[in-house]
């Protein structure tokens, strides 16, 4: 009884773990086939620039100008990705994602030296907790993420081609740039409202994990993207239900249960693969 | 787990108790200073729930889903204020959607209304002026007295709330602020000796606690925590501290020793590990025994250099 009144107090937390996982787990399937795993903590920390930057110019840390501060920071960085790939230069795309996080990450610390005491909050603005997520936010980003949604479905072919194909897709004349820039920047939208509402670390195991997760039992496009997707919900109601029976921190328990559930696909693969064969 | 199992226990005894009258006034305290400020006021008659630890940072608590329980199911939140619980409290009183404790509800306290106050900043902020907190300085439950005028609010809310114990609250205050006065003594003859002292501390978090016994805070290891010091900073506090030979840094348990350690190294001082709050170190098991604590392992460290 004592969980079930928690649970009711957590709806809002659970409909905002579902949204995230749905929208995600696709997303992560171009992620992981892209082959660019750490671009969501690259965009989160320059987003995060935008924001201190925002809040040094003397913007209060509610104020909207520090979103549309750290959105346009998102899109300069997913521009810069986008061209990068263009070069096809021996350097792997990976590395100037991590120096872009190491450079981004640094450039707040210095910005926030520099403000004053109000910059200290931004560090817990930035990084959500799940647990403290109200319907409001809730609602406002399920909109976002259904309008994103949509749009990757109606050009769901281009954005697939350009993630599994590059080369191919040049050859065949697509703006691969263009394309690419636009994959980025819907990302970084998805990407730094998540990780406002549910931090980093949770906003990177829904992304990655469920992809992993179905790439151990699936090969195609397709069961691969309804592998990722029960995963992600059945992950989160798990973690969920972890975090109240032995009262943990919430965010934290679900990234450990993706963890632990992820090993046990792993162990169960043979038995999967053998079934299919 | 073991929160839970107080929940469990509490509900189980609210509902034997019915009718409701009788059941003891359910108090959720933001920190472990005011839940024993509220369990000396409050007794039998109260029970308590602190949420922040006292060995964890009060500016970052990682809400757990018993905070939400506990907030909901409240009939007093008894809160720091001074935007001390700004970046985790705001969010669990929507969540636990208890009318009661929601600001300026009638269960809501903010215990910082009557005490004295440190470091409010007059007239324009501007960012010139550094690390600036609006509405003063937060730490204040260090100093005795205000501790005092904290306990009186807890007791008028009470009363207010409960005005079949209203009789009980104000001979379980009068006692209390008896024993506070004696151990008030003792403290200022301990610290005495001290007065007009030097001393580094680590973060602004205890001007009420140096103002009560005339010691003088002359410097920061790191004005904003978590953000590293520019070396000139570390560099000027080392020449000052050895020009004014200046020997103690204190240090909240919860910030890194690695910055004060190498200062004291340089400086031939040491460095104190103080506890800020109620369960910041075992011995400060209530708040009479954390002065007790912090008076006693400064005095010997002052005395010793």
């Amino acid at each position: 009884m004592d969980t079930v009144t928690i649970l009711q107090f957590l709806a809002a937390p659970i409909v905002a773990s579902l949204i995230i996982a749905g929208i995600h787990a696709y997303l992560g399937l171009h992620v992981v086939e892209r082959g660019v795993i750490f671009v969501d903590l690259s965009l989160a920390q320059i987003a995060s620039l935008g924001a201190a930057i925002a809040v040094f110019r003397g913007y209060d840390p509610h104020d909207p100008a520090l979103y549309w501060m750290s959105l346009g920071f998102t899109l300069i960085g997913a521009f810069v990705f986008a061209m990068i790939k263009g070069h096809e230069a021996d350097i792997p795309q990976e590395a100037i994602i991590g120096i872009s996080y190491a450079v981004a990450s640094a450039a707040v610390i210095i910005v926030m030296s520099q403000s004053t005491g109000e910059a200290e909050h931004l560090k817990d603005m930035l990084v959500g907790n799940i647990l403290s997520v109200q319907w409001p936010e809730v609602w406002l980003t399920a909109a976002i993420y259904v309008a994103i949604g949509l749009f990757h479905f109606v050009f769901r072919k281009r954005f697939l081609e350009i993630s599994i194909d590059t080369k191919a897709a040049a050859a065949r004349g697509v703006p691969v740039r263009f394309w690419d820039f636009l994959f980025y920047s819907s990302f970084g939208f998805v990407v730094t409202r998540s990780v406002a509402i549910a931090g980093v670390l949770l906003v990177f195991c829904y992304l990655i994990v469920p992809s992993v997760g179905a790439m151990l039992w699936a090969k195609r496009i397709g069961p691969r993207l309804a592998i990722g997707w029960v995963m992600g919900v059945l992950v989160s109601m798990l973690g969920m239900y972890f975090s109240v029976v032995f009262d943990l921190p919430t965010g934290a328990t679900i990234v450990c249960t993706f963890g632990g559930v992820l090993v046990v696909m792993a162990l169960l693969r043979p038995l999967v693969r053998r079934r299919r064969a | 787990m073991k929160l839970t199992r107080t929940l469990l226990t509490a509900a189980a005894a609210a509902m034997l108790a019915s009718p409701a009258l009788a059941a003891p006034l359910k108090v959720v305290t933001t920190t472990e200073d005011l839940a024993s400020l509220a369990r000396e006021v409050g007794g039998d008659k109260i029970e308590v729930i602190a949420l922040a630890k006292g060995y964890q940072d009060p500016h970052q608590v990682d809400p757990k889903p018993s905070f939400i329980l506990a907030v909901s199911r409240a009939d007093v939140l008894i809160v720091v204020g001074r935007e001390l619980e700004i970046g985790w409290l705001p969010a669990l009183q929507a969540s636990s959607r208890n009318a009661k404790i929601q600001v300026g509800g009638p269960g809501y306290l903010d215990a910082s209304m009557t005490v004295k106050i440190l470091e409010i900043p007059t007239g324009q902020l501007t960012r010139a002026m550094g690390d600036v907190h609006p509405q003063g300085n937060p730490h204040y439950w260090l100093d005795p007295n205000n501790g005092r005028k904290m306990a009186q609010a807890i007791r008028d809310k009470l009363s207010e709330l409960d005005r079949a114990n209203a009789a009980t609250y104000a001979s379980r205050y009068a006692d209390f602020d008896k024993r506070l006065a004696a151990a008030e003594q003792r403290w200022d003859a301990a610290l005495a000796p001290f007065k007009g002292t030097k001393i580094v501390t680590y973060h602004r978090s205890w001007p009420n606690f140096m103002e009560r016994w005339g010691l003088n805070v002359m410097g920061y290891v790191e004005p904003k925590p978590g953000i590293p010091a520019p070396p000139q900073h570390i560099i000027d506090l080392i020449t000052d501290m050895k020009a004014q030979k200046v020997k103690v840094i204190i240090v909240e348990p919860y910030w890194d020793l690695k910055t004060p350690n190498a200062i004291a190294a340089q400086t031939g001082g040491k460095v104190l590990v103080l506890a800020p709050s109620v369960g910041g170190t075992k011995e400060a098991t209530d708040y009479i025994s954390l002065f007790d604590y912090d008076v006693n392992t400064l005095v010997t460290a002052l005395k010793g250099v």
